[in-house]
């Protein structure tokens, strides 16, 4: 054997020296590659749920930079403003006519010219179509659309929609499309290079992993962003995301709570949007306060159609902790999931007394469970609790850990669920769902808007809570045009879901970015978007 | 050719050889899967699924933590050893009845296909293809959206990714054996295909199976993790490890504890495994045939 | 090879491999047909596509609409007749997520980016596995001999996922060697193809090494040495050559380990090939894409073993007996 081994000894080290000279090679090229262009931006978020140049034919997650929309948000205030498209906006004294004046001098990126009330029309219809997947699309669907003038449009709507801005601003149920292009290009001329009249003009995409925007000189708005390209890129894995805005590869990062936390200690710098993007909650599915239910979704056969269970679940959480683990800074506790301060319907009143009555507290929530016979009284005592991630809701998972292990604590049954976001959506579509799920509202929509889509068979039947009042007072609310008598309506609701202990509301959160702290100094941005991102040309570059 | 004296002989050989046990892969499978896997309830110092979010991230012990909290605590405050404890018997069921379905499914189907050969063979040997060609990450995924992610679905996809092998290697060995001369004999003599294939060729083909077993426990476990990585585990809360390791793969760089004991854990689980699987193979089949 | 085989007629050789690939290509359409039926039952048992591209507060028109285009309102075995008469011409659809993209085309698109990965995955562990396995079988027993298989094993006990994670951080971050994600350049893949690789490496190296000590044993071997052949040289030129077709002989199982690898490491690198297409489908109900990214995997995964498998005939003519 020894004999052997000096024989032998040549070979190996011819190995050694080619992976030694690959090493050498492997790293030059390193070098090379992390020294990165300064003019360029990269952010990295979770990737899409929709990959298309056709904005209406997703569901309006991710309004591309060099896309405008009718109406702005101030990016320290997230209050509607005239950044956008439109100079100017009136509306009738019901609230069903509403007058878009736009900027005289607003034009399309790319020789496509000025931008005017036929493109708006024009958007209006291919938005208002058959492929549009839009969320929100709903309402301008019954929304006619007429040119004024030149620069002039109006929307004649059925109902009075007091909230007609909101789909005009961040959450972007319409973003203007050129006319011009479409006439001389027809859709194939969006799919490959959409024009748009933002700030920056759409360059490419690598399907799947980004998007590319260069910055315009002279923009028509005068604003002028300090780099010259900006580049998205959609990667899944969170700790891909720390990685690439620790190697300096990426500018900003959107990261889950916990990473945004470790970042910060490794020196980057954590930016909130200045208002609330998102809330979150926890719903009770079915209609399990409909006295007669029907019989498909058997409510009474849950054991949340006890309201004394109910506000047992509610009283056995410790939000507090809950909230700064799944949350961290800058979040506030949300007494009726949305209820906003921004929108009509705020009560105060609520936001009091939510301590009182949604308190961290044990005991009686023991009592409570007692009290209704848990669990013996109940067909179906345990509680399914969905576990699932959303894209852009990494804490949702851990939102259904905590839940269960506090209401173990009190003696409540559950049984985890792990399913997908689009199978739970399946089950509630279909009036099957019995669990309890997380949900967001983001961006945060207009009160008298949010309330209908989960709590009444208003907008969404299918998250109906059943209770007759609510729906009562949704029906009212659609017809109400005024101001006065629509906060009471709402203010109304809010109260009933609140007392009758409807939900478990958890929070409402602002958007979050991180940047790298040598490349970026500083970025502010509302939160108003779907995706809580925004206003890129405010990047401010070190 | 195996025939019962070369069986004979390596039978001896065993006992001869049981001195060489490898008794570091065997206590470290004791140590860190099976006795926890049974007894955890009694070791684990917390509780693996209430959190105390007074003790959340808390380093391990020589990292700037306490004794209370050996190995750290996870981002809800829950002690890591024993969730890693009590994470080991769902990792041991999973693994086992994954393993157990995909040798039971698989030689049986590798033994008739083998022994019968004809229309049965080829059907048997396009399922093995069909088996192979569908990636097991892509049907779980789809089982999952479809059935729901649980301990059974779980299950089935660790079995479905194995039995083809079984079946193969199996049926391989059966064709070598059915013609040979003890297999004659018992035909001639006028044994039933039911005995000959049970009391004369499987007891033959037995050692491949546990090597192939055994070699498989790294895979299931691997399976396992992949599928928490997903998404389409083991539901929470239970600890599975793989779990464990994917909910603390964001936190790799930073509070590496989270993630680096549960990956010890199964490091240590598949590679002691494997040299037991090699062990015995060295053992068992003194042919060193390959799988 | 036999005498007897050799002297029988060329003609009769051409005949049977003939005979023989015919009879591969009509069993593979046969599994081809039943995976069609397998993932066409599964993908619409997965619930429904409405729930994961309409928004939440889609409304009843949006929904009926969307089903009507998609022809979901349609019995199932008329969907599976439709989806197969198509699949035969090769038209799977259009996606549902990616707007406007002929579903087959679109994986189409993204496997040369799989492709490429495997390829270089497999290199990877051929290059890593065969000295090591020859190492190990040429110092049995000897430390380096246990180091050899110790290092082989450590890829095939960590999960893929958290070694990928661990090789973006030290090279990427740390080191600022590689890039830590995407593609682009050569450089782009080598972490995401370590990450896949190291997982076959132990089983690589252990068919090597022990068909090299088989080798090592022969008699031929034992007639080199004797002549006073150096020991290198029958190391490297006899030994190796005859154990390096052992890749080949795991061929089929390699590729099939390393393309169930890249659905996995594709999401952690973000590298956008076929696998990464799976997930995202599969998260969105994209039948038509599922479908074809399913198919497509068993296309390259039958057509990989149907070429080891001729390589084999050519090889050892005796096989087509089997």
């Amino acid at each position: 054997m020894l004999h052997k081994k000096s024989k032998f000894s040549g070979a190996p080290k011819r190995v050694l020296t080619s992976m030694l000279l690959a090493g050498t090679i492997l790293t030059a090229a390193g070098v090379t590659h992390a020294a990165m262009a300064s003019e360029k931006v990269v952010i990295a978020v979770s990737p899409l749920g929709a990959d298309s140049n056709l904005y209406w034919t997703t569901t309006g997650a991710f309004i591309f930079p060099s896309m405008q929309t009718l109406v702005g948000n101030d990016a320290a205030t997230g209050k509607y403003d005239n950044s956008q498209l439109a100079e100017s906006w009136e509306h009738n004294e019901d609230f069903t006519s509403w007058t878009f004046k736009l900027h005289p001098n607003a034009e399309f990126n790319g020789e496509w010219g000025p931008v005017t009330a036929a493109d708006v029309v024009h958007s209006f219809n291919i938005h208002t179509g058959d492929d549009a997947k839009l969320s929100g699309i709903k309402q301008l669907k019954t929304a006619t659309i007429t040119a004024v003038d030149d620069h002039t449009v109006r929307f004649d709507l059925p109902s009075p929609v007091p909230n007609f801005l909101f789909s005009h601003a961040g959450r972007g149920s319409l973003v203007i499309y050129s006319k011009a292009q479409f006439e001389a290009e027809g859709i194939e001329g969006y799919e490959t290079a959409p024009a748009g009249s933002g700030p920056f003009q759409y360059e490419g995409r690598e399907v799947g992993q980004s998007l590319t925007f260069t910055t315009i000189k002279d923009h028509w708005t005068g604003v002028s962003p300090e780099f010259d390209e900006i580049e998205f890129r959609w990667v899944s894995e969170p700790s891909t995301r720390f990685a690439m805005l620790s190697a300096g590869e990426a500018h900003a990062v959107t990261l889950p709570r916990d990473l945004r936390e470790d970042a910060a200690e490794a020196g980057q710098s954590v930016l909130s949007s200045s208002a609330g993007a998102m809330q979150s909650t926890m719903l009770f599915t079915g209609q399990f306060m409909n006295p007669e239910a029907e019989e498909t979704r058997d409510a009474r056969t849950y054991a949340w159609a006890d309201v004394r269970v109910r506000e047992a679940v509610n009283r056995a959480l410790d939000r507090d902790g809950i909230l700064e683990v799944l949350y961290g800074e800058g979040v506030e506790a949300l007494p009726v999931y949305t209820m906003d301060p921004r929108f009509p319907g705020y009560s105060q009143d609520l936001a009091d007394r939510f301590d009182a009555d949604y308190g961290y507290d044990p005991e009686k929530a023991m009592a409570l469970l007692k009290e209704a016979g848990y669990p013996d009284a109940f067909d179906n005592a345990a509680i399914p609790l969905v576990v699932t991630s959303l894209a852009g809701n990494p804490e949702f998972a851990q939102m259904a850990e905590l839940v269960q292990a506090y209401l173990d604590v009190v003696g409540i049954q559950t049984e985890m669920r792990e399913q997908d976001w689009a199978t739970g959506n399946t089950a509630i579509r279909g009036f099957t769902a019995d669990f309890v799920t997380p949900m967001r509202n983001a961006p945060v929509r207009p009160a008298a808007l949010g309330v209908q889509i989960f709590f009444t068979d208003q907008a969404s039947p299918h998250l109906n809570v059943g209770d007759p009042e609510i729906n009562d007072l949704g029906a009212k609310l659609v017809s109400e045009t005024n101001p006065a008598l629509r906060d009471e309506l709402l203010q109304g609701m809010f109260t009933r879901i609140f007392d009758g202990y409807a939900h478990i509301p958890m929070a409402a959160v602002p958007a979050s970015v991180v940047v790298n702290s040598d490349l970026v100094e500083g970025w502010s941005f509302p939160g108003s978007t779907s995706s809580g991102l925004s206003h890129y040309e405010l990047i401010d570059l070190k | 050719m195996i025939d019962f004296s070369v069986n004979r002989v390596s039978a001896m050989r065993f006992w001869v050889r049981l001195w060489s046990l490898p008794l570091v892969p065997i206590t470290i499978l004791l140590v860190v899967f099976i006795i926890p896997a049974f007894f955890a309830d009694f070791i684990a110092p917390h509780d693996p699924y209430v959190p105390n979010l007074r003790a959340r991230l808390q380093p391990p012990v020589g990292f700037g933590g306490t004794w209370e909290y050996i190995l750290g605590t996870d981002r809800l405050g829950r002690d890591i050893l024993s969730r890693i404890l009590h994470g080991a018997w769902y990792v041991l069921a999973v693994s086992m009845i994954g393993i157990a379905v995909g040798v039971v499914v698989g030689t049986t189907l590798g033994l008739i296909a083998g022994y019968a050969r004809g229309w049965f063979d080829g059907l048997v040997m396009r399922l093995v293809d069909i088996s192979l060609a569908l990636p097991a990450m892509l049907l779980a995924l789809a089982l999952a959206a479809a059935i729901g992610a649980s301990f059974l679905s779980v299950v089935i996809v660790v079995g479905f990714a194995l039995w083809a092998y079984f079946a193969r290697q199996v049926r391989a060995e059966v064709l070598l054996l059915r013609n040979s001369d003890f297999v004659a004999r018992s035909q001639v003599a006028g044994s039933s295909h039911t005995r000959i294939l049970f009391r004369h060729i499987l007891p033959n083909v037995m050692n491949t199976i546990v090597v192939l077993a055994t070699l498989q426990v790294g895979i299931a476990i691997m399976l396992d993790a992949s599928l928490s990585f997903l998404g389409i585990g083991i539901p929470r809360p239970t600890p599975t490890w793989g779990l464990l390791v994917s909910d603390g793969r964001d936190f790799i760089a930073t509070d590496w504890w989270i993630s680096f004991f549960p990956g010890l854990a199964i490091l240590l689980t598949v590679m002691s495994a494997n040299m037991l699987g090699d062990w015995l193979r060295e053992q068992l089949d003194p042919r060193q045939r390959q799988i | 090879m036999g005498l007897r085989t050799a002297l029988m007629c060329k003609k009769f050789k051409e005949y049977a491999v003939l005979k023989y690939l015919a009879r591969r290509v009509a069993s593979s359409l046969f599994a081809l047909l039943v995976i069609t039926v397998i993932v066409f039952l599964l993908s619409h048992l997965s619930g429904n596509p409405v729930d994961a591209l309409l928004p939440d507060d889609a409304s009843q028109e949006q929904i009926d609409a969307f089903i009507r285009d998609w022809g979901l309102d349609k019995p199932l075995w008329q969907q599976y007749a439709t989806f197969l008469g198509n699949a035969v011409h090769g038209d799977f659809g259009t996606s549902l997520k990616w707007q406007g993209e002929d579903a087959m085309g679109f994986v189409l698109d993204r496997m040369p980016a799989t492709l490429q990965l495997g390829g270089l995955a497999i290199l990877m562990s051929v290059v890593i596995a065969l000295p090591l396995g020859v190492a190990a079988a040429v110092y049995k027993g000897t430390p380096i001999d246990n180091s050899a298989q110790m290092f082989a094993l450590l890829g095939q006990s960590m999960p893929n996922f958290w070694l990928g994670i661990v090789l973006i951080w030290v090279f990427s971050v740390w080191l600022g060697w590689l890039p830590t994600s995407g593609m682009g350049t050569i450089y782009h893949a080598i972490l995401p193809a370590i990450a896949i690789a190291w997982f076959q490496v132990s089983a690589l190296a252990r068919l090597t090494r022990s068909a090299m000590l088989e080798v090592l044993d022969a008699e031929y071997i034992k007639l080199a040495r004797v002549k006073g052949v150096s020991e290198s040289v029958v190391i490297w030129k006899h030994a190796l050559r005859n154990a390096a077709v052992v890749p080949l002989t795991y061929f089929g199982i390699l590729a099939a380990s390393i393309l169930t690898g890249s659905v996995v490491i594709e999401t952690v690198f973000s590298w956008p090939g076929m696998g990464w297409v799976a997930i995202e489908a599969i998260r969105g109900r994209d039948f038509p894409v599922v479908q074809a990214v399913i198919i497509a995997y068993a296309v390259i995964y039958m057509i990989s073993n149907l070429v080891v498998d001729l390589l084999y005939v050519a090889i050892d003519p005796r096989i087509r007996n089997d």
